[in-house]
């Protein structure tokens, strides 16, 4: 499925730019079925306790066409492409879809999928109200109409056994991981944040087994450094697609180097393990509440979880100097939340910038003028306080 | 009647009333029974956007952060929490000053708590939290969590399937437990009966109201989607009560006089449209006199004909809750786009429909969703052609008005030449 006399590292970019090419040899060699499953927080362990390939849906990089006539341009760029690729047939390579979030322009466009393409889609609503007496238990019915779904769809039972091993292949996974990233918190700048991205990517696409080995040779074959002088930054937001590789190489080309993160494609994918000591299904649910107290998110309520909070948390906990959010235009959550993490860092003195993406077009020029002068603006206060 | 349930709302707190914010679903009854005052968010965006004073809000909003392609209810009513907290952090009246006031025409009174019941559109329950935040945490907030019916099942369907019920049922559950905290904020029993009868008093006037509407069926239509928009604040917030029921069946008389003496909705109707969307509040005026000038009549739509206590007959007025549970599940956002098919195309073939408007609301993408598709399924399944006009529901900025005449003007031909070649 991979190639192995590529370096680790070069086969996990490439994967991460083509993961449908990767889905098509896995399911050659494996002769098993491959699901499309939609972020952010559809619970892949279940999926792979039945043997399936559980991908999550990747935006691509061809330009909008065939999907304009199907949702119109005012979505985000990851929910107009998605429509495309149905649009397009890109997505055949999916047996099936599975989707756990509640968007409304995710469910758009995943219903343009449905229309469109003739493979099932199942959507079990993961509650966004995450407080709330009831909600463990409209969690705990969900979890399990997923394991009755993939079931049905592969026609084999998924045991507690099974799912408990998968639990632990992705808590490795997830582990593994995190230590690079623990690692960058901690000085260490052996890789990119578009190398960075493509770790995460990769592991969204790939078998967790395979992933893992992958990633250990790739961390074996590195060459180590450490963070220099250049000033630190933290990246935030830009939820479930990710932020393209150019626009992470433009920030740090301008002087900047990437700390911290809490950016789908990054620190927020494998922010949470999965209880290994408890029932597995359990765990999955207690995964799924616990995953907005460890990285909050804009898309869930919780009156007691700060998403402000945690970012200066992060700021202070990893020395950025700065802050940049990452906004897929048109994404609601973020729009509503923005004002909030504006302020929060506002009053800390956190100097901070908002970008946002599109799906088509990246002014990489007046990124470049934007993020230089918010460096600028960190030099001036960093002489002020000196 | 709508004015007196305004000013009786910014009058809340010189009567010492308590108040309650909601967004969503109409679980006003509730608060009816329970005696307090209760302020639609979206209602209130709404409004101040049909009478162009969105404006102040909409820029508070913008100072505080908001970006103008946030859903334009949440930002103008955001806008309005942003002015009242700021009032009320400034003399503790809970009202917004003085200036504001002339500028917003209105004294939004603060909320003693708020109560969010969205369907469909994630945006919406996200919304209250944000009000949440805005007050610095310290208003209570409930929230009832409605599912997508999105018809999993080859059983889904509208008002059927096990999704369908399971929904209904949990659903209902919450809703005893809104009225549990109900109580906790006013500190006093709730009301059972009160209940019974503001629901007794829904119901008949929702009954009139579609009876009313079946017989819009007839051609020239007796009244159009214009009339029904002006009555949605009726059926959606005020109080219910016997002036409700009288309000509706004076609707009803009203058509059936017109239908006696030949009195159409619009003067020379040549063409019969359907409107998908969420309404335009700021062109209200203006998209009915243009159809009208192009001698369309807009017999029906989604967001009147498939909302608002829309199927009476799912209430037991005796034993509410379940009945208002399966309201709240069907607001025309909160369906896939197989039951959506259903309901347009039904509506299409019972009323006679030539032609599909779609308004694609910039910053509604709850209502934007299906439209494309449902666009192709009237034109394949039942060969009625249609249009996209751009605007949006509360932020006149987004509205197109060279794209809407001209994509009239062109499915008028359309219409023509398809009528042409028949008689031909
Ligand atoms: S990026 Fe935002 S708007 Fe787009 S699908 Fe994700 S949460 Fe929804
Ligand atoms: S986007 Fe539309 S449906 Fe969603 S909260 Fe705003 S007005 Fe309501």
């Amino acid at each position: 499925m991979t190639q192995p006399s590529a370096g680790a590292l070069s086969t996990l970019i490439e994967i991460a730019e083509n993961p449908t090419g990767y889905v098509t040899r896995w399911k050659t060699a494996t002769g098993g079925k491959a699901i499309g499953a939609f972020p952010m927080n559809f619970p892949a362990e279940i999926a792979h306790a039945a043997g399936v390939l559980s991908v999550v849906v990747q935006e691509s990089r061809e330009p909008i066409t065939s999907g304009r006539n199907l949702l119109t341009e005012f979505y985000c760029g990851y929910t107009r492409n998605l429509a495309d690729q149905a649009a397009r047939g890109r997505l055949d390579v999916y047996d099936g879809f599975f989707l756990a979030d509640h968007c409304i322009q995710l469910l758009g466009a995943v219903d343009v999928v449905r229309e469109e393409g003739n493979r099932p889609v199942y959507f079990g609503q993961l509650m966004a109200s995450m407080g709330d007496p009831w909600t463990r238990t409209a969690v705990d019915g969900k979890m399990l109409s997923f394991r009755e779904e993939l079931a049905e769809f592969t026609g084999r039972t998924i045991g507690d056994a099974d799912l408990a091993r998968s639990i632990r292949l992705f808590n490795e996974n997830r582990r593994l991981l995190r230590s690079v990233f623990d690692a960058r918190r901690a000085g260490d700048a052996t890789f990119t944040s578009a190398e960075l991205q493509a770790l995460v990517k990769s592991s969204m696409v790939m078998d967790k087994e395979e992933h893992t080995a992958l990633v250990r040779r790739a961390l074996a074959e590195a060459r180590a450094a450490r963070r220099d002088g250049r000033i630190r930054l933290h990246l935030s937001g830009h939820f479930c697609h990710a932020p393209r590789p150019e626009l992470l190489r433009a920030i740090e080309d301008c002087g900047a180097i990437v700390v911290d993160d809490d950016l789908f494609h990054g620190t927020r994918y494998i922010s949470t393990d999965v209880r290994e000591d408890v029932e597995p299904l359990a765990a999955l649910s207690q995964w799924y509440l616990d995953r907005n107290v460890s990285v909050p998110c804009p898309t869930r309520v919780q009156h007691d979880v700060d998403w402000d909070a945690y970012l200066l948390d992060s700021v202070r906990a990893s020395g950025a100097d700065g802050v940049i959010v990452l906004m897929a235009k048109f994404c609601e959550p973020h729009m509503l939340y923005y004002p909030e993490l504006r302020k929060a860092l506002n009053a800390a003195g956190v100097p901070n910038l908002l970008i946002e993406t599109e799906h088509e077009g990246l002014p990489l020029e007046s990124v470049r003028t934007r993020v230089e002068a918010l460096l600028e603006r960190i030099r001036h206060s960093q002489l002020a306080n000196a | 009647m709508v004015a007196d349930y305004w000013e009786n709302v910014f009058t809340a707190r010189e009567r010492g009333q308590q108040v309650v914010w909601y967004n969503g679903s109409a679980v006003n009854p509730i608060f009816q029974a329970a005696g307090l005052e209760w302020c639609h968010g979206e209602a209130f965006s709404a409004r101040l956007a049909a009478q162009q004073l969105e404006k102040p809000a909409q820029l508070a909003a913008e100072e505080y952060g908001y970006i103008g392609e946030l859903c334009s209810y949440a930002r103008t009513h955001l806008g309005c929490a942003v002015l009242t907290q700021q009032a009320r952090s400034e003399d503790q009246t809970g009202v917004v000053g003085l200036i504001d006031q002339q500028e917003l025409a209105s004294r939004l009174p603060a909320p003693d708590f708020f109560v969010n019941a969205y369907a469909g559109c994630s945006t919406g329950q996200q919304w209250d939290e944000i009000s949440y935040r805005v007050f610095g945490k310290e208003v209570p907030i409930f929230n009832v969590s409605l599912p997508f019916l999105w018809g999993n099942k080859p059983d889904s369907g509208y008002l059927r399937g096990r999704e369908w019920d399971e929904a209904s049922q949990y659903v209902a559950r919450q809703l005893h437990d809104l009225i549990a905290f109900v109580e906790s904020m006013t500190g006093r029993p709730f009301d059972w009966d009160a209940l019974r009868e503001a629901m007794t008093y829904i119901k008949r006037a929702s009954e009139l109201r579609r009876e009313a509407m079946e017989l819009c069926k007839a051609a020239p239509t007796p009244a159009t989607y214009w009339d029904w928009i002006a009555s949605i604040a009726h059926i959606n917030f005020l109080p219910a009560t016997q002036e409700l029921v009288d309000y509706f069946q004076a609707v009803k008389d009203e058509i059936v006089k017109r239908l006696e003496s030949g009195i159409p909705g619009v003067q020379n109707e040549r063409y019969r449209f359907y409107f998908d969307g969420i309404m335009n509040w700021n062109k209200l005026g203006w998209l009915a006199k243009k159809f009208a000038a192009h001698d369309v009549a807009m017999v029906c739509g989604r967001y009147t004909h498939n909302a608002f206590w829309q199927e009476p007959h799912l209430i037991d007025t005796d034993d509410p809750i379940l009945g208002m549970a399966q309201h709240y599940l069907l607001c025309p956002t909160n369906h896939g786009t197989k039951t959506l098919k259903y309901l347009t195309n039904r509506d299409c073939e019972e009323y006679g429909v030539d032609g599909i408007v779609f308004h694609a609301s910039r910053t509604c993408r709850a209502f934007t969703n299906p439209q494309h598709l449902l666009a192709k399924a009237a034109q394949r399944e039942l060969g009625i052609p249609s249009m996209f006009f751009e605007g949006d529901v509360a932020d006149a900025s987004f509205y197109k008005d060279e794209i809407l005449e001209s994509r009239l003007v062109a499915m008028l031909e359309t219409i023509d030449l398809r009528r042409s070649r028949a008689t031909a």
